[in-house]
């Protein structure tokens, strides 16, 4: 693991009454996502993990589906690459049989913030447009071994471009989700002005994310969504 | 600015569209081998059984019988009622059960969620809402101690169908999750969260979500008698 200093997280998007700012205490985060070799080992222990034992209400039924087995990794998982197609239930289960837990939102971003060279990536020339080209390419057919992107500043690596990541508190991105949606608000009145209190509206893979994990509930098991762990 | 605020709906339509692809793309052949047999009987009790005569067969569900595949009981979490006693999601097992989360400092919307519940009771046939159960669970972990919710019992005039339920975050956490329950504490000290009441069958497995604030209860309603064991049909 990774030793990420105390520092503070700026999230894309916030409310009125919130900090530009929001402090995050330093923390162990895992310098690269887990892969299938360690997530397998985990259901190997863990029987209620394994694919055809879980719980619908905890994995959907992609889960783990580029194995071919429950035990049985495949030529689509490669043994060094990262777990894709995992619940939040299954990542946050096997955090804990490690004695670990998932980042937060803003320990993950704190942590991605960095650029390469410097602890804001956002200052650091062509660090942006490097992160930003991920978002523009499909992600290949096989993916390549976690831990073999480029070490960022904090010798992090592909926290940008090889998976998405699970968060522990992914459920906060938009609370409200859509303005007509499950909200107090009278839904024949609505507007899109969404981004309108956006902190840089450079920043697009942060409204990637934001976006991307309120669309997420606990049980998805995604292509490409992986994870790695804290303490 | 409105080209920026275009291509922000093109990521959320985008993402969005992504993770229901990824929900539904899994082999269905694999789906059904999850649903246990007993699932299955219990939902042609709870849905479909014509005759009264059917019924029993969910009441007689022993506690040890296993839960279903899709029973949210079987989530290994702890909860205090308003007493400070112990509750565990499954001793609600047998019962149809209203579950909503709250908070109980909000100023908004938890005593509308609250009437809300109230008025879906109301539209109960007398048989089921003696049967039917109200659980809140809240999502104040700091603040919501048991005297803390006895005093919104007291305030909000609930009866003893109605459970209040605390618990650590990560019991709230993850019941949250297993609902779809969205919710994020502001700077205030405030919740924003979504605004929803599930229905539970006897199992323990959501047969019927209401989202948003005041307005028609009746689908609810009609969900909770269609889970109740010999409800009305």
């Amino acid at each position: 693991m990774v030793r990420i200093p105390a520092g503070t997280y700026a999230p894309i998007l916030r409310g009125a009454d919130e900090p530009e700012r929001v402090p995050v205490a330093a923390f162990l985060l895992d310098a690269r996502p887990v892969t299938n070799a360690e997530f397998l080992a985990f259901v190997r222990a863990h029987p209620k993990w394994q694919r055809s034992r879980v719980s619908p209400l905890f994995a959907d039924t992609g889960y783990l589906g580029d194995w071919t087995g429950d035990l049985e990794l495949g030529p689509r998982a490669p043994a060094d690459a990262p777990v894709v197609r995992v619940s939040w239930f299954a990542a946050r289960a096997f955090a804990a049989a490690q004695g670990k837990r998932l980042p937060t939102t803003a320990e993950w971003e704190r942590a991605a913030a960095a650029g390469f060279t410097s602890a804001d990536g956002a200052t650091e020339s062509g660090f942006s447009a490097t992160v930003l080209a991920w978002y523009t390419k499909p992600s290949p057919e096989t993916l390549p071994a976690a831990g073999s992107g480029r070490a960022n500043f904090f010798g992090a690596h592909d926290l940008h471009g090889l998976v998405w990541e699970w968060v522990d508190d992914f459920n906060t991105a938009m609370v409200t989700g859509e303005s007509r949606g499950d909200t107090g608000l009278d839904r024949t009145l609505f507007c899109g002005a969404g981004a309108a209190n956006a902190r840089d509206l450079t920043n697009y893979p942060a409204f990637m994310r934001v976006g991307f994990r309120s669309s997420l509930r606990a049980n998805y098991a995604v292509p490409n969504l992986g994870f790695r762990c804290a303490k | 600015m409105k080209t920026k605020l275009t291509i922000f709906l093109v990521a959320l339509t985008f993402t969005t569209g992504r993770s229901l692809l990824a929900g539904d793309s899994p082999e269905k052949s694999r789906a059904s081998t999850l649903l246990p047999a007993g699932e299955e009987k219990c939902a042609c009790c709870a849905v479909e059984a014509p005759k009264p005569a059917a019924a029993p067969c969910c009441t007689e569900l022993t506690p040890a019988a296993p839960l279903s595949a899709r029973s949210i009981y079987q989530l290994d979490a702890r909860f205090t009622d308003d007493d400070g006693r112990p509750v565990a999601l499954a001793s609600l097992r047998g019962r149809p059960v209203i579950v909503a989360m709250f908070f109980a400092s909000c100023e908004y919307a938890c005593p509308v969620i609250v009437d809300d519940i109230r008025r879906l009771r109301a539209e109960l046939p007398a048989a089921v809402r003696a049967q039917a159960r109200v659980m809140l669970v809240s999502f104040d972990v700091a603040r919501d101690t048991p005297p803390a919710l006895k005093a919104f019992r007291a305030r909000m005039n609930l009866d003893d169908a109605w459970t209040l339920a605390r618990g650590e975050a990560p019991a709230v956490q993850e019941l949250a999750m297993l609902l779809g329950v969205k919710f994020k504490q502001d700077a205030r000290g405030q919740f924003s969260h979504s605004n929803l009441i599930t229905v539970l069958n006897p199992e323990g497995e959501i047969v019927h979500q209401r989202a948003g604030l005041m307005g028609d209860v009746s689908e609810a309603a009609k969900a909770v008698a269609l889970a109740a064991p010999g409800g009305a049909r």
